[in-house]
């Protein structure tokens, strides 16, 4: 069978339609699909629906494709054209109000015409540019006497749109300008105009389409089964059916799925590692009191870091309930001379009633101090992952929150080396790293103290987490006597580049196609 | 954590060698620092240290001290700690300043011409010192004067703003200190400080010359100081005597190490101070403190001898005495970061090299596990997944628009009470999400490009005010579900519902029809889990309103339920 046989062959009855209307018209800029619909004897869709066909099969191609822009009235438009523009309204308030000699300040224009403060500032900014109204002393608005040109032809327009959507090749240009100026667009959602564009295709058969179409109608449209159905199988008419053949190179449509979003998908990776190595998950709340976010770190209360520029405060309730004992008393001497805890401490007064003060945990180590106080196992290796909230400006490298992996490890073996060990672990485990590197770091809660850098196979050398022995202020007044690991992975830019993103914002990406195009990893 | 410029030319004259790139990377963990910038045309590196409790690191000085001592094993002189009988110039302090702003600290440098980058430095470190160190000023604040005009002794007193007049940085006219604070940028920036006080500080010498106006501005005849000048006056006013000695050591040490010669002052106090009447400056005033070799073997899980324990702490700066077991050890004047034997431990560590320390292993056994509502939520994520639903997952801070306004919700509404931000820093981020349906509204709002059905779901923390809880808001773990389609309706949501509560083994597809303004009228229900205490609501189920689908801009319609995971447990 010749190609043009087999093609034609294969043709849905549709398809035939449609390349017979095409292969009949004589016009040599094509028709568009309203045309063709119409010849054909089809809905607009299915003919659409061969029209695609057909181009993916090589039959048909576009001949020209035309953006035309159509202009229609928004909600607020025909508010518009039911009680006229604020310029209008502003205009005639003012003309009602100066016959009988009162003045209207611009809070009674607002008030008596019901407009809200962005159109009442538009409207009279633009009436004020114009020349049509001035403000005198004590903000009172007063005609000039002159006329808005542009409140009347807007209005008129107005109108004219109400009657039905309208291209915008029809108006005059400076009708267009004003189209354009008071039409809908990102960031002014409250405009009487919206101008969409729509593309007229026209479409025309290739060469191989003419053959094939003379070819389809020659063969006649017979009598073909486009699908088995139960009732053939049943009765048995399958036997002298004749199927049509199917293209079988076409691209499948695409079909949703139900899929992990890649963020999830990369925590539950670690999730899964770290309990593996024997971490027990802990949880906390997303509102902690200063008390577990801080005090209990052994963040002295003026530390820098505890400002209302770093955390945030809750507004309503204000403050938790009383911090139980012992650990209130324990914690507040560790802070003002060391208490028990051979520490000599921040020496100043700790101030109890700001321990209850309520912020957005800013901290996963949050989550281990007041698992420390709840009397955990030893030996013992605890790991969350908190969402946490720092004051930051939100930016391609900070989001308002974010996760953060942190735990503990307790036990009477830990020292600096084992932490190294836990280190050298996660570093294999997490970052499938070989290469790594620690250097001393500072965090208020742990000393010695250490950062733990990487050789990334894809980023070069990293920070990928930071961790040390608790402080005995930290550990002691909470009831633990054995030494205490404590570690944070930092693995947003792990797994942004393990999402081949850019911006952190876009872990939590509110864009379906995005979070539906990304593929698995394994 | 500050992060200052260095010149790479003062801090190889301040080394007393020329470091390569490679040296400078393996030095720089000595002083918790990491190069953030280098620029090669100018010489001019960024370095950003990160001790809080190292001030005395954060100044290309101090830098090159640390490393420098490192190098030569052990720290170099500071012949500027006087403790003889002899009286130096004095500076008197005036009676009544116990409760505005009680102490000061001050030394003479002679001996150094200022270059332009030693005026760099020294301004630089008085910024970052008083910034954050000195808490905006607040705690400490530092002035540097030309030592030249003043005449001893130096009186630090407490004045009326409106009896004295100056002539203060950056203005060409004298002004009284009521103007000072009213008008000058660092009246208005600094003056708060000082709010509610009838008298305020003020610095003279002894023939009436202002010297500054403490914390707020220096005089413009005594203390502007250029590049040329040679002698120099430091002083800092504070609140806490020991960081206002730390910050005059620190300084002094940096002059040392710039050639200056020192010279300390005596200050005469009115009142009793925890270093006593009359106080020297600078002065070495940390305690000793004792450590046992066993104690530092035992934290770093290596047995060191008392040789390489010594060696690694004089090494690092630190004075030490003793031997056998119990050593008793010095900070170095310019430090008081010691509050335990853990901080001398930390030091040992960076001595001697973290990474000289071999890793060990964990060899514990522990059981690993998810909690049961990390678990409970994964299952349910699972059966989400295989009915189809594309998984979301959404910032949890938002604004009451979305969460409130744009779902139709009254602000007196029981389903609008969120946690809010007291400090809030923009509109879009003030309170926390009191439900889940507001964060996959905000995905189907962005995606109508994507091709439908969309199924959404989200498992996710919410924040409900629950005044039974210790801190008055509950953390809920939610399922919420959202069907956005041409026929996307009530009985198909709830066919989901049904579905996931069977295999959940949960009869909590027992539905209430209530009315709700998120929802069109007689198409929402609260979903009710029925148990042996009775029912209890643990979420919703409906029809989205038209005019939330408008508010959110969506042109399909929507269903969806949300629910509660922890009640299920």
């Amino acid at each position: 069978m010749s190609d043009v046989a087999a093609l034609a062959e294969s043709l849905h009855p549709h398809e035939v339609k449609v390349a017979a209307a095409l292969d009949a018209s004589s016009d040599k800029n094509g028709l568009t699909d309203d045309d063709i619909a119409q010849h054909s004897s089809l809905e607009v869709a299915q003919t659409s629906a061969a029209l695609g066909r057909l181009q993916v099969k090589g039959l048909v191609s576009i001949l020209s494709e035309v953006p035309r822009q159509i202009v229609s009235l928004t909600d607020t438009g025909e508010r518009y054209f039911q009680r006229y523009t604020p310029m209008v309204r502003i205009i005639s308030a003012l003309r009602a109000t100066a016959d009988t000699g009162a003045q209207l300040s611009i809070k009674d224009i607002q008030a008596r015409e019901e407009l809200d403060a962005a159109e009442l500032s538009g409207a009279i900014g633009e009436l004020r540019q114009e020349g049509v109204i001035r403000i005198a002393a004590g903000g009172l608005a007063e005609l000039t006497g002159s006329s808005s040109a542009t409140a009347d032809a807007l209005q008129k327009l107005i109108k004219y749109v109400h009657e039905g959507a309208k291209p915008l090749a029809e108006f005059t240009p400076a009708e267009q300008a004003l189209i354009a100026k008071f039409a809908q667009k990102r960031g002014k959602p409250n405009e009487p105009f919206r101008v969409d564009e729509r593309v007229v295709r026209r479409f025309g058969l290739t060469e191989t389409g003419h053959a094939v179409a003379r070819q389809a109608q020659k063969a006649g449209v017979r009598e073909e089964v486009a699908r088995l159905t139960p009732e053939m199988l049943k009765d048995g008419s399958w036997r002298s059916a004749r199927f049509r053949r199917y293209t079988i190179g076409l691209s499948p449509a695409r079909i949703p799925a139900g899929k992990k979003h890649p963020y999830r998908e990369f925590l539950d990776l670690v999730k899964t590692k770290l309990t593996a190595m024997g971490f027990e998950e802990m949880r906390g709340g997303l509102v902690e009191n200063e008390f577990w976010n801080m005090d209990a770190l052994f963040m002295p209360q003026f530390h820098p870091a505890r400002e209302t520029h770093d955390v945030y405060f809750v507004k309503e309730p204000g403050h938790s309930a009383p911090i139980p004992e012992p650990f209130l008393t324990s914690v507040a001497r560790a802070h003002e001379n060391g208490g028990q805890t051979g520490s000599s401490g921040w020496h100043y007064t700790f101030d109890r009633m700001r321990t209850r003060r309520l912020v957005l945990r800013s901290q996963g180590t949050a989550v281990s101090a007041r698992t420390l106080a709840a009397a955990p196992k030893v030996p013992g290796k605890y790991f969350s992952i908190a969402r946490c909230f720092r004051y930051d400006q939100v930016d391609a490298t900070h989001a308002p929150d974010f996760f953060q992996v942190e735990g503990i490890v307790l036990g009477q073996d830990i020292n600096f080396r084992t932490l190294l060990g836990l280190l050298t672990l996660f570093a294999r485990e997490v970052a499938q790293a070989q290469e790594i590197r620690f250097t001393p770091a500072y965090f208020p809660f742990t000393e010695p103290s250490v950062e733990l850098h990487v050789r990334h196979p894809r980023l070069g050398w990293i920070e990928l987490g930071g961790a040390g022995l608790f402080r005995p202020e930290v550990t002691h007044p909470l009831g633990i006597d054995v030494p205490v690991i404590a570690w944070g992975l930092g693995l947003d830019r792990m797994a942004m580049v393990a999402l081949e993103i850019h911006d952190i914002r876009d872990l939590f990406s509110g864009d379906l196609e995005m979070i539906r195009s990304k593929r698995v990893q394994y | 954590m500050p992060t200052i410029s260095v010149n790479r030319k003062d801090l190889d004259k301040l080394l007393g060698r020329r470091a390569t790139d490679k040296e400078l990377e393996a030095w720089l963990p000595f002083v918790k620092g990491e190069i953030k910038d280098y620029d090669t045309a100018t010489g001019e590196l960024r370095i950003e240290l990160q001790d809080s409790n190292r001030p005395d690191l954060w100044c290309v000085e101090g830098i090159a001290r640390q490393i420098r001592c490192k190098l030569d094993g052990k720290p170099g002189p500071s012949p500027y700690l006087k403790t003889g009988k002899r009286r130096h110039d004095q500076v008197l302090v005036g009676k009544g300043l116990e409760d505005v702003r009680p102490f000061i600290g001050a030394c003479k440098a002679r001996g150094y011409r200022v270059t332009e980058e030693g005026l760099a430095q020294l301004i630089q470190t008085q910024e970052k010192l008083a910034d954050i160190f000195g808490r905006k000023r607040r705690t400490i604040s530092i002035g540097l004067y030309r030592l030249a005009p003043i005449t001893f002794p130096v009186t630090y007193a407490l004045v009326a703003p409106g009896q004295v007049t100056f002539r203060p940085l950056g203005y060409d006219d004298a002004m009284n200190l009521r103007e000072i604070l009213e008008i000058h940028p660092k009246g208005q920036e600094y003056g708060p400080i000082l709010s509610g006080q009838d008298r305020v500080p003020l610095l003279r010498d002894a023939t009436g010359a202002v010297l500054s106006f403490p914390p707020i501005i220096n005089s413009r005849d005594i203390g502007e100081v250029r590049a040329g000048d040679e002698g120099l006056f430091v002083e800092v006013t504070g609140t806490d005597l020991r960081m206002v000695m730390l910050a005059v050591n620190i300084f002094a040490a940096n002059l040392h190490d710039r050639g200056a010669t020192i010279e300390p002052v005596d200050i005469v106090y009115p009142y009793k101070t925890e270093m006593g009447r009359t106080v020297r400056v600078p002065q070495a005033f940390g305690r000793p403190r004792t450590i046992t070799r066993a104690e530092i073997g035992k934290a770093l899980g290596a047995e060191l001898s008392l040789k390489e324990v010594r060696a690694s702490l004089v090494s690092y700066g630190y004075a030490v005495t003793g031997n056998g077991q119990g050593l008793t050890v010095t900070l170095p004047s310019y430090r008081n970061d010691l509050m335990h034997p853990v901080d001398v431990i930390e030091d040992v560590a960076i001595s001697r090299g973290y990474n000289t320390f071999g890793p060990i292993m964990p060899a514990t056994f522990t059981v690993g596990g998810l909690s049961r509502i990390e678990q409970l939520s994964d299952k349910v994520r699972e059966l989400m997944l295989g009915f189809g639903f594309q998984e979301i997952i959404s910032n949890i801070l938002g604004s009451r628009e979305d969460l409130v306004a744009k779902m139709r919700l009254s602000t007196g509404h029981p389903a609008a009470r969120c946690i809010e931000i007291d400090n809030v820093m923009s509109q879009s981020i003030e309170c926390l999400r009191q439900w889940v349906l507001p964060s996959l509204l905000r995905v189907e709002t962005a995606s109508s490009r994507s091709f439908y059905p969309h199924l959404l779901f989200e498992v996710g923390e919410v924040a409900v005010p629950d005044p039974d809880t210790e801190t008055g808001v509950r953390t809920e773990v939610r399922l919420s579900a959202l069907l956005a389609h041409a026929g996307a309706s009530f009985s198909e949501t709830h066919s989901y519902l049904a579905l996931l509560c069977y295999y959940l083994n949960k009869p909590a597809d027992h539905l209430t029809p209530i009315e709700h303004p998120s929802f069109i009228e007689g198409r929402a229900a609260r979903i009710e889990l029925v148990g042996p205490g009775g029912t209890s609501s643990i979420g919703l189920i409906g029809e989205l309103h038209p005019e939330v689908l408008e508010r959110w801009q969506i042109s399909m319609p929507c269903s969806m339920f949300e629910l509660a995971l922890d009640p299920l447990l």
